[in-house]
């Protein structure tokens, strides 16, 4: 179970269930821009052509989500939080085969 | 001697952009044809997978796991953290096309709709496979983003959407 990354509790709900909020360290966030070799970037276009799901930019996209993630902990670990709540997404596409992620949310300190 | 050197890189150069011109004239028609006889297949039994592997899990638990409240009135929760699972999909060229000449009447255009309501149901099942696997026995504030691959500016490109979705899992005591 990863209920933990590096010992920093992160929800996406406002609130941590069960748990009482007792300082704020402000917005924290991690971004990363990640992209395939061109190899893959051509074989993913020939895929596409069939359609259906693209393996490969799945894979892309959940490395580098986890890349943001960690970064965005790190973040929040350098300004003594131990858990990040109301966690966001967000992507957006830079250029084909290319996508930077970014993750933020607010740190904050629990009982 | 720097000339003909030169002048040697330029023409491998040429030769290696014409063989993945000639390559991309045959395998370009070749897989549109393999798109127009088995993409729709392909979609079909996907979208039956999903389906199976959904309700098999509903019915294990007895409910869905995933709902997008906030779990804040819980009081027995044990531990909680972020669960997410996300898929790149893109209809294939043959559907492109039919996409296309769909616009030209206007309408609905319902192949998308098929490609897209399917990817987003095959995140959400992983999303619940996600969860199971890693413990947690609710997800609370699930959330669904959907963004393309290839920017809205650029013409060219994968024609893909991904499909993201991300919630709060939770663990009674």
């Amino acid at each position: 179970m990863v209920e933990q990354i590096q010992g920093i509790i992160v929800v996406n709900t406002e609130t941590i269930p069960g748990k009482l909020i007792t300082e704020s360290f402000g917005v924290v966030s991690g971004s990363t821009v990640r992209a395939k070799n061109i190899g893959r970037d051509i074989t993913q276009g020939l895929k596409n052509i069939m359609g259906g799901e693209l393996h490969k930019y799945t894979e892309l996209l959940e490395e580098s989500r986890k890349e943001a993630m960690s970064r965005m902990v790190s973040d929040a670990m350098a300004r003594g939080a131990n858990a990040i709540v109301n966690v966001r997404f967000a992507t957006s596409a830079v250029t084909t085969g290319a996508a930077e992620l970014f993750a933020y949310g607010t740190a904050v300190k629990i009982e | 001697m720097i000339g003909e050197l030169l002048g040697i890189l330029l023409i491998l150069f040429g030769i290696f952009w014409v063989a993945l011109g000639l390559i991309w004239a045959i395998a370009y028609p070749t897989l549109l044809i393999w798109g127009l006889v088995f993409s729709g297949k392909n979609l079909d039994e996907m979208i039956a997978n999903t389906v199976e592997r959904e309700t098999e899990i509903i019915s294990k638990n007895g409910k869905d796991l995933l709902s997008n409240i906030d779990g804040g009135y819980r009081k027995d929760v044990k531990s909680s953290g972020i669960v997410w699972a996300g898929a790149v999909y893109g209809p294939s060229h043959w559907h492109l096309l039919r996409g296309f000449l769909n616009n030209i009447v206007g309408g609905s255009v319902d192949i998308f709709q098929k490609v897209i309501s399917a990817g987003r149901a095959e995140s959400m099942q992983r999303l619940r496979e996600v969860a199971i696997n890693e413990g947690w026995d609710e997800v609370i504030n699930v959330r669904i983003d959907t963004s393309p691959m290839t920017p809205a500016s650029q013409k060219k490109g994968l024609k893909a959407v991904e499909v993201f979705a991300y919630g709060t899992g939770i663990k009674y005591s």
